[in-house]
């Protein structure tokens, strides 16, 4: 008997809808958190995702971590699976694997902005009814309201990034200035020095149509003392202090501060141009000062600083830093859910944070790791200064993708000079209002 | 590549839409009663080609059925996995009451149309210098097919150091000569065109390999007749090479159409779909809906639509360029 196409079509659409039906499974919440309440009394074998660390002496700061969790957990292994290295690459890699329901990794590190989309859509497991009652005393209350989305909690601290202005203290001292303590000063000191031949570019930070851009426009909106959302959590962007804000962002394009092509810079591009010694100032996160001080890494070392970031003449606001950074979830489909909480718990426990302190180019989520010992002896100003900073979160949102895309798609053309400040700020807010409802693309 | 699945895909024959099986001998399609041999061996011939059938269904039909029935559901996480809900068209109202889908497209369009006509004139010429050298022309293939060979994100983050502000060879070079560093990728005019030179450097080698190919094919003697009857080179290559040309252009083209309609990499590596949404192609689109905001139907709908139009286009470029394969090139 010959067979039809149509046969063949028939048989490839059951098939297809055979495989629609497996696989997609609804499991009970209250069950899997009865399974993550009890550590495992018999072996376990954990798989944690993790970017890599910056370290400060050399070793690789997620083995350290690894190792101290398995002395303590003698049944327990974690292996390490090596993640990617910017936050919406890792996204759409670790979102095929957790919607597919796949058991790997147990446990995954995530951008402090992804708790509310992930957990709106089932892809971490709310933990706090698996942490004690004053689990949050001890980190920064940002990074509590960025973890928790409509009153769960999402998200396990472990280390933060706040963004400091780094400069540098030689050329300053050549030309007998210092350090900026408004835009305004610094627009004024990055055209003296230019001047002189002894650095090509002012200031260099981010503006590449990514989140390294929102973070930017979030920090310069707080500078200017210009609210994103109202205390409803609706879109309130708009007037003059926000034009202030992106006046400034065209500004240092437009005087010649920030080179043009500021326009596709992520971090890594403006920090590669900082540490060849092709700029006076630099926006970054905290983990720059490990990189831009180190001898053979960097052309720079030992030649430049880091204060928290200044604010706007007149303002009286300054050390403004988006609330960044990296933490524990835990993936819902899990085998082991008592074991992978228990580990994402023992990353923001003292031993880890302390670790973090010694060992690694990042800021512990932990407050008291910031003043330990630890912390002293490595002497490092982002993290010395950490306490310092006014932290401001992004906006919590299960639709934040498009929030930060409408951020900074319109931003990306005010420094280019495409639109102008009052133009990209009514953009910026319309598109804000259609992200917020869910009606983006 | 054979005529054989040109001919069976552009038209079918009578006899495989009356149920009968293209591995028949030809008298099936001629309605003719068919011989229990025939049978037998048709039935043979589907034996040998069910493990590839089922790798097929597997790999290709399947993630193709499942796009659909996304793209016409409601579909939401939940604790273990996607959850299909009701049947719903609401993804294919938001793309199309959204002008970011329509620049997407506009820009996807744009950009197939620029490239796949400056690769085949570039890849035409090529081949043409390529047919007249002798000895030399293993490795000068060799040479030109470097570009092609490459990873593509490879040669995408190739270019992106050579566009880059701050240190790409690309504005040092510009600056030497005209004494100003154009800022390449970060407005939209110069970021589109340098995407559009990239491709062109890319993949102008594998339609030159293709021509190149159709060139060797024709036969010397019609060369022959030509100068018999007096035809100077111009008219030589108008008449008689690009006519003969034709099967083989069209394959190319078609090739480079499907696969340029899908740029993702090129744009994903050198501008990330910017400056705004300028270089935004609507496989990073359907990309950003799909794997940033987690809208597994929105994802589905761009890739549907992205397949209704490519297919579109091919069918378009064949009525207009009147390629019957089967007919020796003639219209």
């Amino acid at each position: 008997m010959p067979l039809h196409r149509r046969a063949l079509l028939t048989g490839a659409v059951s098939a297809a809808a055979a495989g629609l039906l497996a696989g997609c499974g609804g499991k009970d919440l209250d069950d899997l958190l009865a399974q993550a309440s009890a550590v495992p009394r018999k072996p376990a074998r954990l798989t944690w995702w993790v970017s890599e660390i910056p370290s400060r002496r050399g070793g690789v700061v997620a083995d350290l971590i690894i190792r101290a969790f398995e002395r303590r957990h003698p049944l327990i292994t974690v292996s390490k699976i090596n993640a990617l290295s910017t936050s919406d690459g890792n996204r759409s890699a670790l979102t095929t694997q957790l919607a597919g329901g796949s058991a790997q990794p147990d446990v995954y590190l995530g951008d402090t902005t992804w708790p509310a989309q992930f957990g709106h859509s089932s892809l971490a497991l709310p933990v706090e009814k698996l942490l004690p009652g004053d689990f949050w005393d001890a980190y920064p209350p940002a990074l509590r309201d960025s973890s928790t989305y409509r009153g769960k909690v999402y998200a396990v601290p472990f280390f933060t990034d706040s963004s400091y202005l780094f400069y540098r203290k030689d050329l300053l001292a050549k030309h007998g200035l210092r350090v900026p303590r408004s835009w305004e000063e610094l627009q004024h000191t990055s055209r003296t020095v230019q001047r002189t031949g002894d650095v090509e570019a002012g200031f260099l930070w981010q503006a590449a149509v990514t989140e390294s851009l929102t973070a930017n426009v979030t920090e310069f909106l707080a500078d200017a003392g210009a609210a994103v959302l109202d205390g409803q959590g609706r879109a309130a962007l708009g007037g003059a202090a926000a034009e202030r804000a992106f006046s400034l962002m065209a500004g240092f394009t437009a005087h010649g501060i920030t080179p043009r092509t500021v326009a596709t810079y992520e971090e890594s591009d403006s920090q590669d141009a900082f540490v060849n010694g092709r700029g006076l100032f630099l926006r970054n996160w905290s983990y720059a000062w490990v990189n831009a001080n180190t001898q053979g890494v960097s052309r720079v070392a030992g030649k430049i600083g880091a204060v928290p970031r200044p604010g706007f003449e007149g303002t009286g606001r300054s050390g403004v830093s988006c609330a960044g950074g990296w933490s524990n979830f835990v993936n819902p489909s899990s085998r082991e859910l008592g074991a992978a909480v228990e580990f994402a718990r023992f990353c923001a426990g003292d031993e880890v944070q302390r670790l973090l302190a010694r060992e690694a180019g990042v800021i512990p989520a932990a407050t008291s790791a910031l003043s330990g010992p630890q912390a002293r002896a490595a002497k490092d100003p982002t993290v010395l200064r950490a306490a310092d900073l006014r932290l401001v979160a992004r906006p919590v949102t299960p639709y934040y993708p498009q929030v930060s895309k409408a951020l900074y798609t319109p931003a990306n053309e005010v420094v280019r000079g495409a639109l102008s400040p009052a133009a990209g700020v009514r953009a910026a807010g319309k598109g804000l209002r259609t992200a917020l409802e869910g009606r983006a693309l | 590549m054979s005529s054989v699945p040109m001919k069976a895909a552009m038209t079918p024959s009578k006899g495989e839409k009356n149920g009968g099986s293209p591995a028949a001998p030809r008298q099936a399609s001629a309605g003719a009663p068919v011989s229990s041999t025939a049978r037998r061996r048709a039935r043979t011939g589907w034996l040998f080609a069910s493990p590839a059938l089922l790798v097929i269904a597997a790999v290709t039909i399947f993630p193709v059925l499942f796009s659909l029935v996304l793209s016409f559901c409601e579909v939401r996480l939940e604790y273990g996995g996607l959850r299909l809900g009701s049947p719903t068209v609401a993804h294919y109202g938001t793309l199309l009451t959204h002008s970011e889908w329509y620049r997407a497209l506009a820009f996807t369009l744009g950009f197939t149309v620029v490239s796949v006509f400056a690769e085949l004139v570039l890849g035409t010429l090529v081949a043409l210098v390529l047919e007249r050298l002798g000895a030399a022309r293993g490795w000068i293939l060799a040479l030109l097919l470097l570009p092609w060979a490459l990873i593509n994100v490879v040669a995408a983050q190739l270019w992106a150091y050579l566009f880059n502000g701050t240190y790409g060879a690309v504005g040092w070079l510009c600056e030497q000569l005209f004494g100003t560093q154009p800022d390449i990728l970060g407005q939209p005019a110069p970021a589109m065109a340098a995407l559009v030179a990239v491709d062109v450097w890319k993949t102008t080698p594998f339609v030159a390999i293709v021509v190149l190919a159709g060139l060797m094919l024709i036969p010397g003697d019609v060369y022959e007749a030509a100068e018999i009857d007096g035809a100077n080179a111009w008219t030589t290559f108008w008449k008689v090479t690009l006519p003969q040309l034709r099967p083989i252009v069209a394959i190319a083209v078609l090739f480079r159409i499907l696969q340029a309609f899908g740029i993702f990499d090129l744009p994903f590596v050198l501008t990330q779909g910017g400056p705004g949404t300028a270089t935004q192609s609507v496989a990073i689109l359907g990309y950003r809906i799909l794997f940033q905001n987690l809208d597994f139907g929105g994802g589905a709908a761009v890739a549907v639509t992205t397949a209704v139009i490519v297919m579109g286009c091919c069918l378009l470029f064949l009525r207009v360029f009147r390629a019957h394969v089967d007919e020796g090139g003639r219209a």
